[in-house]
């Protein structure tokens, strides 16, 4: 997407810091360079034009911005080259797209991946996650025993964890986070990757139990951690490795801010937050980046390779790619849609698609007339030709989604299929009273801003109207205003995507139980709810997987969303970068990444 | 455009005595400047095309075609297609409908009320003007973008209950979005005419002082027919060339307002929406970002040299001398 949307657009004027580097403008064809020449000379020739060369300025603006990475200059780009200086090793920074500008660092105030990244370099739970195929290894825990029943967990801390201030991480702080974590009125996102599985976590989470001393965590001494679980839960130590809702929080520096339950977030500006994680924060310069330098505390320290990594903020993917074409980024997050070819053909190098649990797909408000029928729903869902959106918009090898959960995810494979044939979805349609879609309200389809999600929702609501005669109509909002109406639910059909936070399929089931903060539907499913607590207590895995089946099973009869496609993570990195994996997570652990020199 | 003087001068003698009325001697002068002419028959083809053609002959602007993406201009999508396949020309003329119709139809609201505020102001002066002016600056004061989010959210249900009507009446089917178009010319027209006001009451002043109004008072004429007769058509000049100048502003902030997701919505297209896509691809697929702002230069430029071949026929005193 071109237009940068900075909130001056309409009067901005470009400025000499905007103008496009000698870098950037090399890289303009010479078919778009003459193109551009052709519409300036006559719009700044002539002062009759002065109307004119005001329209126009808007489109060259935005034009330009897309050379100049949306404006931002990138202080990085000054440092030594090794051409220059041979001696001097260059120093390792590894400068990372990050998507949208983070909303905050607070690992238990965070949902959105492009937060978890930062958080990752930052602060370090009981266990981190393997390079490669991120399973398990040891963190702030050197050690850790699992009781024969696999209800008791204990973590035996090292003794040379720090935090960034250099006070020693004791399990006394963990206690102190989790405590946080599960505070009713800190209310966090994520509360429930802890209180499903901890005994009285749930309890205390509602408010029903005041003492947190009854909860299953426990810290006999300053270096050991006890958890008591309410069943085996045989991917907790995925859980505990991948995700930060178990990170360790300092909350003698929170206290220091505010109330350890506000979500203020002022222990986290620079110079105020301290963590225990493999690097420091060392700026954060707000729609720029977010620079964070090696912690020389860190217990692995010896081991970090990287003298600092920059997160910058670039939310526009042309922009983004535009960036790393030109050297100032060393791995991208995304790839724009119309590059995917380009890549594919000629940058064979540094063009990556990966694995990512992840599904793309449609959410239904299921209060909202005609979504309320689940006949119209599956009617919707069945008349999608999934096959061609991958193959021919998103393009990047996707897996077409005919179930919810990502097929392969730790052994797990959905049995459940949306099947049936185009003259089901009539029959479905006729049968909730819309024959031939005469009479269907026209459904309103969300999405956020962005080229990607506006190709499919076209493509989608022409099929959708071809097909069923269901006229959708579509709107944008930016992704800020977009989250608030999923949270409030003032929508009727929304674009939306969910990355498993950790390996196991209990991640893409779980959220469309009826009291998940992540549910958003409004879907309302008794027997959904009692599958996924038995399938919380069941003891086996085949047990536990027999459950996810029916819970998919369900899902597919309901459709209260609709699947579209399972992601892969398309992007771009440097071959520069050295010890970053794919991983199915999109995870990189940075305290082995390095860059070849 | 003013340069060709010396051919005035020698326009036959009998053309004065046939007593040649002010707007024929416009058109006669209009017809002598080729640069207006050329952008006048542009606007009128383009118009034609757009309007008359497009729903004639070109394929279905929403029709799509997934497994062929986008293709450069060949002998069945004479120039080329967009990602999904869907026919350039027929979608560049399509935006035109609706581009051209916000150009040209919100220019008009602000062309009639700036006329209207700005002589009754003019004309009044005194208190009325500094009441009128004053509310006119307080209104120019609004950011433009929220008075439009205002109006969208207030209008969000009325908008689409005319949609349902309308899409309803036969013929009318693909109308879809005509809500929003409307209240785009509304809110577009009411920013526009405030620009327009302050001019036409300046001129307005200025005439009103001169001996021919003071004639045409002393004759009896009421302030309606002076106003109307013998005022406004000396500040047409001014007015023609503001009111040129703002459709092509006009249909810059169209596409502004697509850009924010509160111009037309997709699958709709207009010129704006169709050169921002096509600045996205312009790498892979130049066809889309040239065409359509080749198209939207042109109907620039037309509009442009029109405006001004326009301003010098009807300026009467540089016709005269």
């Amino acid at each position: 997407m071109v237009w940068c949307p900075s909130g001056h657009f309409k009067t901005h004027r470009l400025q000499p810091s905007e103008w496009p580097d000698k870098r950037a403008t090399k890289t303009v064809p010479q078919s778009f360079a003459r193109e551009r020449a052709a519409l300036a000379v006559p719009a700044f020739g002539c002062l009759r034009f002065a109307m004119f060369s005001r329209a126009f300025s808007v489109l060259f603006t935005a034009a330009l911005l897309t050379f100049t990475g949306c404006g931002k200059k990138d202080a990085s780009a000054t440092f030594p080259t090794p051409a220059g200086t041979a001696a001097a090793p260059r120093p390792q920074i590894l400068r990372l797209g990050n998507g949208a500008e983070p909303k905050g660092i607070d690992p238990q105030d965070i949902s959105g991946v492009t937060e978890g990244k930062i958080v990752m370099a930052l602060f370090e739970g009981l266990l981190t996650p393997d390079p490669h195929d991120l399973h398990p290894l040891p963190g702030v825990a050197e050690a850790w025993e699992i009781s024969p029943d696999g209800l008791t967990y204990t973590f035996h801390l090292r003794a040379n964890a720090k935090w960034a201030d250099g006070e020693p991480v004791t399990a006394q702080d963990f206690v102190e986070s989790y405590r946080r974590m599960l505070s009713p009125k800190f209310a966090s996102e994520y509360a429930y990757l802890l209180y499903n599985f901890v005994v009285g976590a749930k309890d205390y989470y509602d408010g029903r139990l005041a003492d947190f001393s009854k909860v299953g965590f426990a810290a006999p001494d300053a270096r050991t951690l006890r958890v008591t679980l309410l069943n085996s839960t045989p991917y907790l130590l995925n859980i505990i490795a991948c995700h930060q809702a178990w990170d360790v929080v300092p909350l003698k520096v929170i206290e220091r801010f505010g109330p350890p339950d506000s979500k203020n977030g002022a222990w986290t500006k620079p110079g105020n937050i301290v963590g225990n994680g493999p690097f420091i924060l060392k700026e954060w310069l707000p729609k720029q980046k977010i620079t964070v330098v090696r912690n020389p505390l860190y217990w692995d320290a010896a081991n970090v390779k990287l003298d600092a990594i920059e997160f910058h903020a670039i939310d526009d993917a042309t922009a983004e790619e535009q960036a790393f074409r030109t050297g100032r980024l060393d791995a991208t997050d995304t790839m724009p849609l119309s590059k995917i070819d380009t890549y594919r053909r000629d940058h064979a190098d540094t063009f990556r698609i990966e694995p990512y649990l992840g599904i793309y797909f449609y959410r239904c408000n299921v209060t909202k007339p005609p979504l309320t029928d689940k006949r119209v729903r599956r009617a919707l869902a069945l008349a999608i030709d999934r096959e061609s959106i991958v193959k021919n918009i998103t393009k990047g090898e996707q897996l077409p989604a005919y179930a919810v959960s990502y097929p392969g995810t730790a052994g797990y494979t959905p049995i459940a299929r949306l099947s049936g044939d185009l003259a089901e979805a009539k029959r479905l349609l006729a049968e909730a009273g819309y024959p031939e879609g005469k009479g269907c309200p026209p459904i309103e389809l969300l999405y956020n801003t962005s080229e990607a999600h506006k190709a499919i929702a076209e493509a989608i609501q022409q099929m959708w109207r071809e097909k069923l005669g269901v006229e959708v109509r579509l709107t944008n909002q930016e992704w800020a205003a977009y989250q608030d109406t999923q949270h409030t639910h003032n929508y009727q059909m929304m674009r939306a995507g969910w990355i498993a936070d950790y390996e196991d399929p209990h991640v893409f089931l779980e959220i469309w139980s009826s009291d998940n903060g992540n549910n958003d539907t409004l879907w309302v499913n008794a027997d959904y709810d009692r599958l996924l607590q038995s399938a919380l207590a069941a003891k086996t895995q085949d047990e536990r997987y027999g459950i996810y089946q029916k819970m998919d099973a369900i899902l597919v009869d309901e459709c209260p969303v609709i699947p579209i496609y399972y992601y892969t993570h398309v992007h771009a990195i440097s071959p520069k970068v050295k010890g970053w994996f794919p991983t199915r997570l999109d995870l990189h652990p940075y305290k082995y990444v390095w860059l070849e020199p | 455009m003013s340069d060709n003087q010396p051919s005035r001068s020698n326009s036959p003698p009998g053309a004065v005595a046939a007593g040649l009325s002010p707007w024929q001697d416009a058109w006669r002068r209009l017809c002598r400047n080729r640069l207006a002419l050329f952008g006048g028959i542009t606007l009128l083809a383009l118009v034609l095309l757009c309007y008359v053609l497009g729903p004639l002959f070109a394929p279905s602007w929403r029709e799509q075609s997934l497994s062929l993406g986008s293709t450069p201009p060949s002998a069945a999508h004479w120039l080329g297609t967009d990602p999904l396949g869907r026919d350039l020309l027929a979608r560049l003329l399509y935006g035109g409908r609706i581009s051209l119709l916000v150009g040209f139809v919100a220019s008009f609201v602000a062309l009639v009320i700036g006329v209207t505020y700005g002589a009754v102001a003019g004309w009044r002066g005194g208190r009325t003007d500094t009441l009128m002016m004053r509310a006119a600056d307080i209104l120019n004061a609004l950011p433009f973008t929220i008075i439009v989010i205002l109006l969208l959210v207030f209008l969000k249900v009325p908008m689409q209950h005319f949609d349902a009507w309308l899409t309803g009446l036969p013929g009318f089917g693909s109308w879809q979005g005509a809500g929003k178009v409307l209240v785009m010319f509304a809110a577009i027209g009411a920013v526009e005419w405030l620009t327009m006001a302050r001019i036409v009451r300046g001129h307005v002043m200025a005439i009103k002082k001169m001996e021919y109004i003071e004639a045409a008072r002393a004759l009896g004429y009421g302030p309606g027919r002076i106003l109307f007769r013998h005022v406004l058509p000396n500040a047409l000049g001014p007015i023609v060339v503001y009111a040129t100048l703002t459709v092509p502003a006009v249909m810059m902030l169209e596409a502004f307002l697509s850009f924010l997701g509160l111009g037309v919505d997709a699958p709709m297209s207009s010129w704006g929406t169709l050169i921002k896509d096509g600045a996205e691809h312009m790498e892979e697929c130049w066809w889309l970002l040239v065409f359509p702002g080749g198209i939207f230069s042109l109907t620039l430029f037309s509009l442009n040299f029109f405006g001004d071949g326009l301003r010098d026929a009807l300026d009467v005193r540089a016709a005269k001398d």
